[in-house]
């Protein structure tokens, strides 16, 4: 049996002069949750943009088990697995949560009654059944996170992209979104690719880290190596926050 | 009194209906169908030739017709320009309005035609006392039942919730998987049975029909649209119907002054869009530029 795992393959992106991304290539095998790190300007928006299929590569390859992805438009994209949620939310804001949820099983074309099945049930993984009738525009940042994830989930996906889940979040939420994080992988088993600015998150939620500097990727492995590493500590140097981090994960 | 009420919550109806057929279409494509008066004209039109046959059969033979004719205007023309930005659809929309108008001129020449389009319904019946047209009662009727039905589609069903979706944000709706082409397909095949019910509607009144017969009709369902709130089907609706109730209303109780009807309803919309810029359906500060 081959087992499942969506890859970017020597992929290489220039905006004009401007190489973005340089022979990158990353695999995530199915129920890993990976975290891509990177300080501003690493290439990470350009690397999931194009993984997503919202860019296109210079060269190198997308792949979902196997079958190419090159070419494919988003929602196409969407129809064979791969789920991504949207740093801005995206949310139907005059909808209610649970319909807003609905929509990304809606979309790819189930049942209604499937539909509603999958939503009452993320409801009450990520604990948001109170907020189900609420309009979404109604309702806090914090909340509007999980409701983007909610949705992306409903589309019950092979992998799952998330584009900065925790930003904008406070110090509050951030537990409730790593206990989501948590529970969507333990529970529905998805390939998921965290983009994330904070490193504490990442670290707390992925088993593998990868980490991306201008525009290549200099580190491949453990959270706990990635914090130790000098390239990455090179690539971070001045960004207290990992210094933090990897002072709180040796404690 | 009873009459000028039930005329106006039929007119409102009417264009209540009328409004939710511009609005499907706008929601999902963000494009101002001109070509939808088209499409009550030529359900009129074929209501009032085929009108040797039995009413159910005739309108059956003209929703089919406008649906056919609403969901071709998609495939041949909108669909292959879609993505080249509003501006272009627009005049398109409008180009194909006038073709169709010169096309029905030629099938059906330039001179009104016009037929005795279910005469029975012109007969009055007495309700509270007063002497009402069965025209009237049944105009209300039917809005209210297909307004129940257009309601349960749209808001109880999963291709409901996906043109409401889309109304909102048709870019996100399609980035979760959502079938544009066949979304877009099915908001103008529906849009096409609410402009035959419409075109059914309004040539029992007027059966005079000629080539730019749904043209006014439409035109007031875009203010409909406009001032309910351009970027929701019940906020279409409401405003289709508010226009029709407030114009209806104004003929009647204006008496020799009804010159001025539509100069006073202009002014009112003009009022209502400088309170409420994105209609009255929408938050004080939202707005949709198109």
């Amino acid at each position: 049996m081959v087992e499942s795992s969506f890859s970017a393959t020597g992929i290489s992106k220039s905006f004009g002069a401007l190489k973005v991304l340089e022979n990158v290539s990353i695999t995530i095998n199915s129920g890993e949750m990976v975290g891509l790190l990177g300080p501003n300007g690493a290439g990470k928006t350009t690397f999931i943009n194009i993984v997503a299929g919202y860019e296109h590569q210079d060269s190198g390859s997308v792949s979902l088990d196997g079958n190419s992805l090159d070419g494919m438009a988003p929602h196409d994209r969407a129809r064979i697995g791969l789920a991504r949620t949207f740093q801005s939310g995206r949310l139907f804001s005059n909808l209610p949560v649970s319909e807003n949820i609905a929509l990304g099983a809606l979309g790819l074309g189930t049942t209604t009654k499937i539909a509603n099945e999958r939503t009452n049930s993320i409801l009450e993984i990520l604990n948001l059944d109170p907020l189900a009738n609420l309009k979404a525009g109604s309702i806090s940042h914090g909340n509007a996170r999980l409701v983007g994830l909610a949705r992306a989930v409903a589309a019950n996906p092979k992998y799952l992209i998330m584009d900065e889940p925790a930003a904008g979040l406070n110090e509050h939420e951030v537990p409730h979104l790593l206990d989501a994080l948590s529970k969507i992988n333990k529970d529905l088993g998805c390939g998921m690719f965290l983009v994330e600015h904070n490193v504490g998150l990442v670290a707390k939620a992925c088993s593998r880290v990868v980490v991306l500097n201008t525009g290549n990727l200099i580190f491949d492995g453990t959270p706990f190596d990635a914090l130790n590493n000098d390239a990455v500590k090179s690539a971070y140097l001045g960004d207290t926050s990992l210094e933090e981090t990897a002072e709180s994960s040796k404690k | 009194m009873i009459q000028a009420i039930l005329d106006a919550i039929s007119l409102g109806g009417t264009y209540a209906l009328a409004a939710l057929g511009l609005g499907l279409v706008f929601g999902v494509m963000r494009l101002v169908n001109f070509a939808h008066a088209e499409l009550i004209t030529i359900s009129a039109y074929i209501l009032v030739v085929t009108n040797d046959l039995p009413l159910l059969v005739s309108f059956i033979i003209a929703a089919v017709v406008t649906t056919l004719l609403a969901v071709a205007m998609e495939l041949l023309i909108y669909r292959r320009l879609r993505g080249t930005g509003p501006a272009i659809m627009l005049i398109a929309s409008f180009g194909l309005s006038v073709l169709l108008q010169r096309v029905y001129e030629l099938i059906f020449g330039a001179l009104p035609k016009s037929a005795a389009i279910a005469p029975w319904m012109s007969g009055e019946v007495k309700v509270a006392g007063a002497s009402v047209t069965i025209s009237s009662i049944a105009t209300v009727v039917i809005t209210i039942v297909i307004l129940l039905i257009a309601g349960y589609l749209i808001e109880r069903t999963s291709l409901g919730l996906q043109l409401r979706a889309a109304a909102i944000d048709f870019k996100t709706a399609r980035l979760l998987g959502v079938r544009s082409n066949r979304l877009i397909a099915a908001a103008f095949a529906i849009s096409g049975v609410l402009a035959a019910i419409v075109g059914f509607i309004v040539v029992v009144e007027n059966p005079q029909v000629s080539p730019m017969y749904g043209v006014n009709i439409t035109i007031l369902a875009l203010v409909g649209i406009v001032i309910g709130g351009i970027s929701s089907l019940r906020g279409s609706a409401l405003g289709g119907f508010m226009v029709g109730v407030i114009l209806s209303l104004l003929n009647t109780f204006l008496g020799n002054a009804r010159v001025y009807a539509y100069s006073w309803l202009f002014l009112l919309v003009l009022i209502i869009l400088l309170v409420r810029p994105g209609g009255i359906m929408s938050k004080a500060n939202e707005m949709e530029r198109v």
